[in-house]
């Protein structure tokens, strides 16, 4: 060691005489673009030094060097000069565009970078800058409508609520659909954020990389690309590269700090004509709004009316003359703030660089009290101990802590507490009486006040995560070389989950406290074989092998009943429970990747990888996917290359790719007995558990286990072309893809007569088949002003295609009616529900038997047939279009994404019909003749409807009895409707609940000014502002559709009491020194 | 350079070492890692007891079954939401799944497995076995007189890859309740036994108990069956009753307790959607019974009200203590319900004695609802009365509130004579409870094809 030492001083000695002994003068000179235009931003090296500089605006720099040395420029896109210092003082350089402009390095699987133009399949990278002057806490938030092929939806508007991320459709029933995430080589943990109806919104672990951070991030879409991850590789994957200090030639200081606002964007409308009560009474704590007119009232000024500070409601003329009043509960969101401060310092020399970055995230959301905030730190470093070994290392450190308010279906929910309360009922005027009991407008029943909520139920959650890897490259020779990457991804979340004494849900009061650890290892190790075997034509090799662990261990304890009320410790109540569970799986590989190039025109790649994984039995343990994939740049042939073709390959590609069991599948065990009746309990619906009666119990298992699992296999091909013109000033890439996922490995529901509610099973089949087209073109290019947009479009089918035998449907999520399911035949996660009755042509049946139980003219609720396929969340098509405009210092960027087809189920609406509080419950007022017909002279024109269907009714054996006639029948759509068949509670069917989810949205937009150089000490930087979500037009009545009850889950497109979305203004500034 | 080289092969070293351990992929891809560690692979007769039991005082006397057929039969109303809807007679195969899956699931299930234990070759303990019969009877009993024919020959084999049990008829399945009681009999009275009861939160162990228990649920299915055998149900009740529960002591109750609440209670607790119903509290008020504030809370007005059918009364009264207290017990068989077994068979044979046991039932009845043994009233309401039917079964479907056993009476005898929901969207009150959704979903080729006026067996 000492004497690497001494010997790493010596060259250093002679380095730096060598310096002092030349004879050092100023260059400058003016760097032009191929058509003579001076180009800005260009790097200037002087070769083997760390000197370097950029050229200006006008294209001008000056640098220090000596005669003999070199000068390196490069550009994007342009080919790189090098011109030798001679006796004159100046140079002036004329770049050429890069013939294979686009040929950027991409990062493929287990960290193989290629030139794109050699790849035989759709990568798409994302670029870096853009991630960071997103205001997202959530990285994959800055993905939406980045690519094509991706599908990203955003639980809430909450800060600190989940993403659910899908790559080409779904290829699971009911595992993980989300791709891998590869940081740095390693894989890391991005679980979490599935909440079920109730509860909070959780964040999943992709929100713990600091955005800043990235210096490159690629999209790996389909089973060719991702082939060498093997097992993990079915959702496609995201290359996260982050920043290192090389390609630095001098320190490097960089300071970004943002402050953004947050506003609630959609909410639902309400009416504000009527009060609390029912049948046109004023009732105190009513449920509903369905009570008189509130300008028909006053108060009568009873201070014993504790519910109210002016008393109860009294006809006017009655009471003391203050008037009642609509109370608006939207009120009770505030403005979220967000502050965001990074910072990092980085370098590169001949023998290492380091990259060192802290960053810090503050925020607090639109519900009061609900926060998010985030503190990373990271270094990334590498040395190279000689001319053909380096190391590196990559750490970094994240706090994420967050304070998450109950949410959905859940009577302490923010929204279903909040959407609920009566029209004339005064949320914010006190939540707490002075004895510690709740102030709600159900008089103390029902659902929590939002006030309540959001100050005495709070669930605070703090992941502290450690990330790291260490890396060894040995190039032996030019052709041989070897890396080993290894590393791991530690964290420890821990959560406390607090409900106040008094509270709806937990009336005694309710602690639960957790703490997990996950760990994931792995360990690739690849050697390399580069060989030009002639002019013309190349070969590489690769050859490797991958370990891999997974594991995570919980521990869970909770007490219900405090005795001291406000003191949240499980000792302070006699009623606990306890409860742990482990998961813990490896896998080992090895793995092949061999490539062929022929002239820069042709290039096959084959891949291979053997898998074995512990969490398949013994006699299925390993498992083999192959790869293939051509590349063809036609282009190449002869004159075809001109001023207007510039570029044209074609693709194909294939591959098999799996996933594995999750553990302890194969066999069935005893669990802890508890058991819930789907309407009481605690947070996991657990009515009843043990220990109970001084006993601890177990029942059997569940879930069957199988020891003959196998397997789940994904075959997929692809063909695409990328075409480019103009220069490359346009391009266009075409993709079309073809899964097909088989022996699809979930746990199979049964009759729970067998004993069991499922058995895991290789039980699916389904497939995803569409096309991703991108659109790439820079319309203006001038010396002042350039225009660049892209535009992604994708369309994909992704149906299943078989369960297992005797089976219909798999649950995935919802409430009994509607659910999210997958069904043969239909898209995957269909949703479905109770339908009208209709006839043979789908006409709803509106009723015209007057003897029968159900109103003539309205429709009537099919509850005989079950449910039936109702809608599904997942969209026809997507597209978006970024576009990019830069005038001198000035940019402007903005992303218009739009959805279209798929509905969602707006429950929140169809029960807001029950209570009388949806705007559209204010068209109720009916007057009756003595004969029990509406009277048309005095019911209000506009308060009559013809419901849409046919004449019919249901005969004494339950058969649709059809007239084909069409309904003119006017009604009245009044309490009885919306208690009845006109909301979920009455016994409407969902399907009248369903609504359009399409949207157009101004998803981001950044106006930027570059900072020029100011004096010595700023090197650059950027004031920006971004808005996210400025402008949404969409058909759903309710709010922003781009939600999800249960976060990041299989089951999408459910919307029953979701926290809404939100809209967001960020100023930023980037400083360089 | 030859500083360089001698780095290269400290990495060839490295490289070399990474490869070796390419050779001990057999003890990384170790299959014991597949083990799960938070979950025991067995477990003892005496853990699984009690879980079961806890179970079924929830599910088969608790929320999804009571609640419902309470609701029918006026005990209670639904003033709100699904329970009110309940009330227009408005439920589906949806509605069903919490109360039927956790019977194969949770109870019978679980029992088998006791019972195979409990035949283990050198640990034979069939004190334990009569127990789980005892409760698997208990069990099928109450399932099969609200759903009608049941998988019970095929069931509980998931793991024989029977996925799809078929159905026996309810007429067998009467058959196996007798057969499972006869066994636990035979079983109870073994003078061998290896490992004792234990685990038991019903009747700790206490083997004479159970042994009453086993005749007192056959009475209760022998009774049940007298629209379809006339005299010999009843013949068969008396006999059954002479050896069953002998005083309220002997109930066969499930405890609850802070940590576990009484379903009904927490259901108050969490929804508040039922209120008591106004034909049971009318019953109640016109003779001032005591049983009133412990079936009823006071209402809104601090007087004992029910809701009136279909009235969507919240200020009615909410269940009282007997029924929702956090600790109060559920019934899965009374001393009393015996009693009016008993009463009902000697009235229709014309035994004597018909009128002392309706007497002891009521007073049983009364004292274990209130703790009091309330002779004046007795004496002033009941002693003495001759007996009907009508008076009979009036009287029991006042004991049976919050139990199965009133919309079980009240489709084989008619009584009480309840009047039809305004709203109802069936011509009749149900005279079942529909197969659920996972049955119809995954046991499609098996599940009998029911509407909610489909008569069960014994009712035809």
């Amino acid at each position: 060691m000492k004497t690497n030492l001494s010997g790493i001083l010596t060259l250093l000695l002679a380095f730096v005489v060598h310096i002092s002994f030349a004879q050092e003068k100023t260059i400058s000179g003016m760097v032009s673009d191929q058509s003579g235009l001076p180009l800005p931003g260009v790097n200037i090296v002087v070769v083997g030094t760390t000197n370097g500089t950029q050229t200006d605006f006008d294209g001008n720099y000056t640098i220090k060097a000596s005669e003999g040395q070199t000068l390196l420029f490069t550009y994007i896109g342009q080919k790189e000069m090098r011109k030798k210092v001679g006796a004159g003082n100046s140079i002036n350089v004329q770049m050429e565009d890069d013939a294979q402009a686009l040929d950027e390095v991409v990062v493929t699987a287990v960290g193989i970078t290629r030139s794109e133009k050699g790849l035989g399949y759709n990568v798409q990278t994302v670029e870096a800058e853009a991630i960071s002057v997103k205001p997202n806490a959530d990285l994959v938030n800055s993905l939406s409508g980045a690519t094509s092929g991706v599908q990203i939806v955003s639980a809430s508007g909450e800060a600190g609520a989940s993403t659910f991320i899908t790559i080409r459709g779904s290829s699971s029933i009911t595992g993980n659909n989300q791709p891998l995430f590869i940081v740095n080589g390693q894989p890391i943990d991005t679980g979490g954020g599935d909440s079920g109806t109730g509860g909070v919104n959780t964040s999943n672990r992709t929100i713990d990389i600091n955005p800043d951070d990235i210096a490159s991030l690629s999209v790996l879409k389909g089973g060719a690309a991702t082939a060498l991850y093997g097992v993990r590789a079915a959702n496609g994957a995201i290359i996260i590269t982050t920043k290192s200090g090389k390609n630095l030639t001098e320190r490097r200081i960089e300071f970004h700090t943002s402050i953004g606002v947050d506003v609630v964007s959609h909410l639902p409308a309400r009416q504000k004509k009527y009060a609390q009560g029912s049948n046109g009474n004023w009732i105190g704590g009513s449920a509903a709004s369905w009570g008189p007119e509130i300008s028909s009232l006053e108060y009568d000024g009873d201070t014993s009316y504790k519910w109210d500070p002016y008393g109860q409601l009294v006809p006017k003329g009655t009471g003391n003359g203050t008037p009642a009043q609509y109370y608006d509960p939207y009120d009770f969101f505030q403005n979220g703030y967000q502050l965001n401060n990074r910072f990092s310092i980085s370098n590169g020399t001949e023998q290492g660089d380091y990259y060192f970055s802290m960053s810090n995230l503050e925020q607090t959301g639109i519900i009061p009290n609900n926060t998010y905030g985030r503190t990373t730190i990271r270094l990334n470093g590498s040395t190279k101990i000689s001319d053909k070994i380096t190391f590196g290392a990559n750490m970094a450190y994240t706090n994420s802590r967050a304070v998450q308010i109950q949410k959905g279906s859940n009577v302490s929910g923010i929204m279903l507490g909040l959407l609920r309360t009566a029209t004339t009922f005064d949320n914010s005027a006190g939540y707490e009486f002075a004895d510690g009991t709740q102030r709600n407008y159900r008089n103390g029943g029902g659902y929590d006040n939002p006030y309540w909520t959001a100050n005495n139920i709070a669930y605070e959650e703090d992941v502290n995560r450690f990330t790291g890897n260490i890396n060894l490259n040995v190039q032996f020779t030019d052709e041989l070389s070897l890396v080993y990457n290894t590393g791991i991804d530690w964290y420890n979340t821990k959560y406390t989950d607090q409900f106040k004494i008094g509270s709806r849900g937990n009336p005694s009061g309710y602690l639960g406290e957790y703490m997990n650890f996950n760990s994931v290892f792995n360990s690739d190790l690849l050697l390399t074989y580069r060989k030009d075997i002639s002019d013309k034509f190349n070969m590489s090799a690769t050859i490797g092998n991958n370990f891999f662990s997974d594991y995570s261990k919980y521990l869970f304890g909770d007490a219900t009943g405090l005795e001291i009320p406000d003191f949240y410790q499980l000792n302070n109540s006699s009623s606990n429970t306890t409860s742990t569970a482990t998961s813990n799986y490896r896998t080992s590989a090895v793995f092949a990747d061999l490539q062929f190039s022929y002239d820069d025109m042709i290039f096959l790649g084959f891949t291979g990888r053997n898998d074995w994984a512990t969490t398949m039995p013994q006699q299925n343990k390993s498992a083999f996917y192959p790869s293939a994939s051509l590349g063809f740049v036609f282009s190449e042939i002869g004159d075809l290359k001109s001023d207007f073709f510039s570029f044209g390959k074609l693709r194909a590609s294939a591959a098999r790719t799996a996933n594995i069991a999750p553990a302890y599948s194969t066999s069935n065990y005893y669990e802890a007995a508890d058991g819930g009746d789907g309407w009481t309990g605690d947070d996991a619906g657990i009515s009843y558990r043990f220990p109970y009666q001084g006993q601890t119990a177990f029942f059997v298992d569940d879930d069957l286990g199988n020891a003959d699992l196998k397997h789940e296999t994904q075959d997929t091909w692809e063909v695409g072309a990328d075409l480019r013109f103009f220069k490359s000033r346009l391009g266009i890439d075409f993709t079309y893809f073809n899964n097909t996922n088989t022996d699809l490995l979930m746990a199979v529901p049964i009759a729970a007569t067998s004993g069991f509610n499922s058995v895991f099973l290789n039980a699916a089949s389904m497939e995803s088949k569409g096309v991703e087209i991108s659109v790439n073109a820079t319309p203006i290019r001038t010396e002042n002003f350039t225009w660049d947009f892209v535009v992604n479009y994708t369309q994909f089918k992704n149906p299943v295609t078989a369960l297992a035998d005797g089976v219909d449907n798999i649950f995935l999520g919802g409430f009994t009616t509607p659910q999210v399911r997958a069904v043969v035949g239909e898209e995957y996660r269909s949703i479905f529900g109770e339908d009208w009755y209709r006839d043979a042509n789908g006409n709803v049946l509106i009723n015209d038997d007057p003897t029968d139980s159900y109103r003539d003219g309205y429709p009537m609720t099919n509850t005989a047939q079950g449910l039936v396929p109702i809608g599904n969340f997942n969209p026809d098509w997507t597209a978006n279009m970024t576009n990019t405009i830069t005038y001198k210092n000035l940019s402007l960027s903005f992303l218009i994404d739009v959805k279209k087809g798929g509905v969602m189920y707006n429950g929140t609406a169809f029960a807001m019909n029950y209570f009388g509080v949806s705007e559209r419950t204010v068209n109720r007022e009916v007057y009756y003749n003595t004969d029990g017909s509406i009277n048309f002279d005095t019911t209000p024109a506009e308060n009559l409807v013809v419901m849409d269907g046919v004449y019919g009714h249901i005969d004494a054996n339950g058969e649709v009895v059809s007239s084909g006639v069409s309904n003119v029948t006017p009604v009245v759509q009044d309490q009885a409707w919306f208690e009845g068949q006109g909301s979920n509670f009455g016994g409407g069917p969902s399907s009248a609940a369903m609504e359009p989810a399409d949207w157009v949205r101004l998803r981001d937009l950044t106006f930027a000014y570059n900072l020029p150089e100011i004096g010595d000490v700023i090197k650059g930087g950027q004031i920006y502002f971004s808005g996210r979500n400025l402008w949404i037009d969409t058909p759903y009545s309710g709010i922003d559709p781009e939600t999800n009850l249960g976060g990041a889950t299989n089951a999408q497109g459910m919307d029953y009491f979701n926290s809404p979305g939100t809209r967001s203004y960020t100023l930023g500034l980037k400083l360089t020194f | 350079m030859k500083k360089n080289r001698n780095i290269t092969y400290k990495g060839l070293v490295l490289i070399l070492s990474v490869f070796v351990l390419t050779i001990s992929c057999e003890k990384w891809n170790d299959s014991d890692i597949n083990i799960d560690p938070d979950k025991p692979a067995d477990v003892s007769m005496s853990l699984i007891l009690p879980g079961v039991q806890q179970s079924m005082g929830f599910n088969l006397v608790g929320n999804n079954t009571v609640r419902t057929n309470n609701i029918w039969m006026q005990i209670f109303e639904g003033v709100d939401r699904q329970s009110y809807t309940e009330g227009r007679y408005q439920i589906t195969a949806a509605d069903t799944g919490n109360s039927f899956e956790p019977m194969y699931t949770e109870m019978m299930m679980n029992l088998g497995i006791i019972i195979d234990k409990a035949n283990d070759e050198g640990v034979e303990s069939p004190h334990f076995e009569g127990v789980a019969e005892v409760l698997m009877a208990t069990t099928l009993g109450i399932g099969t007189d609200l759903f009608g024919d049941m998988p019970y020959t095929e069931a509980f084999k998931g793991g024989e890859l029977i996925f799809s049990p078929a159905y026996d008829t309810q007429e067998s399945l009467y058959g196996t309740i007798n057969t499972l009681l006869d066994q636990a009999v035979s079983n109870l009275n073994s003078a061998t036994n290896v490992i004792d009861v234990e685990g038991d939160v019903i009747y700790d162990g206490d083997i004479d108990l159970w042994k009453k228990a086993a005749y007192s649920i056959k009475a209760r299915h022998a009774i049940q069956l007298s629209a379809k055998n006339g005299n010999a149900a009843y013949t068969a009740a008396l006999a059954a009753v002479s050896n069953g529960f002998t005083s309220n002591d002997d109930d066969m109750l499930v405890p609850w307790e802070a940590a576990n609440g009484n379903p009904i209670y927490q259901f108050m607790e969490e929804r508040t959607d039922i209120r008591m119903g106004a034909y049971l509290i009318d019953l109640l008020l016109a003779t001032d019974d005591p049983r009133l504030p412990f079936y009823a809370e006071e209402d809104g007005d601090g007087n004992y009200s029910g809701s009136a059918l279909r009235g969507q009364d919240a200020n009615a009264s909410y269940p009282g203590p007997n029924i929702a207290a956090i600790d109060a017990s559920t019934k899965l068989m009374t001393y009393s319900e015996l009693k009016f077994i008993e009463a009902e068979a000697r009235l229709v044979l014309g035994q004597a004695g018909a009128q002392e046991a309706y007497e002891a039932a009521v007073a049983a009845s009364v004292l274990r609802v209130t703790g009091d043994a309330n002779t004046a009233w007795l004496d002033a309401n009941i002693n003495g009365d001759p007996v009907t039917m009508e008076k009979l079964m009036t009287q029991k479907y006042i004991d049976g509130a919050a139990t199965n056993q009133p919309y079980a009476d009240y489709r084989r005898t008619g009584f009480p004579n309840l009047t039809l929901a305004s709203d109802a969207v069936i011509s009749e009150i149900p005279v079942r409870f529909p197969y659920p959704q996972s049955e119809l979903d995954y046991n499609t080729q098996n599940v009998p094809s029911v509407t909610l006026l489909t008569k069960l067996w014994w009712d035809q």
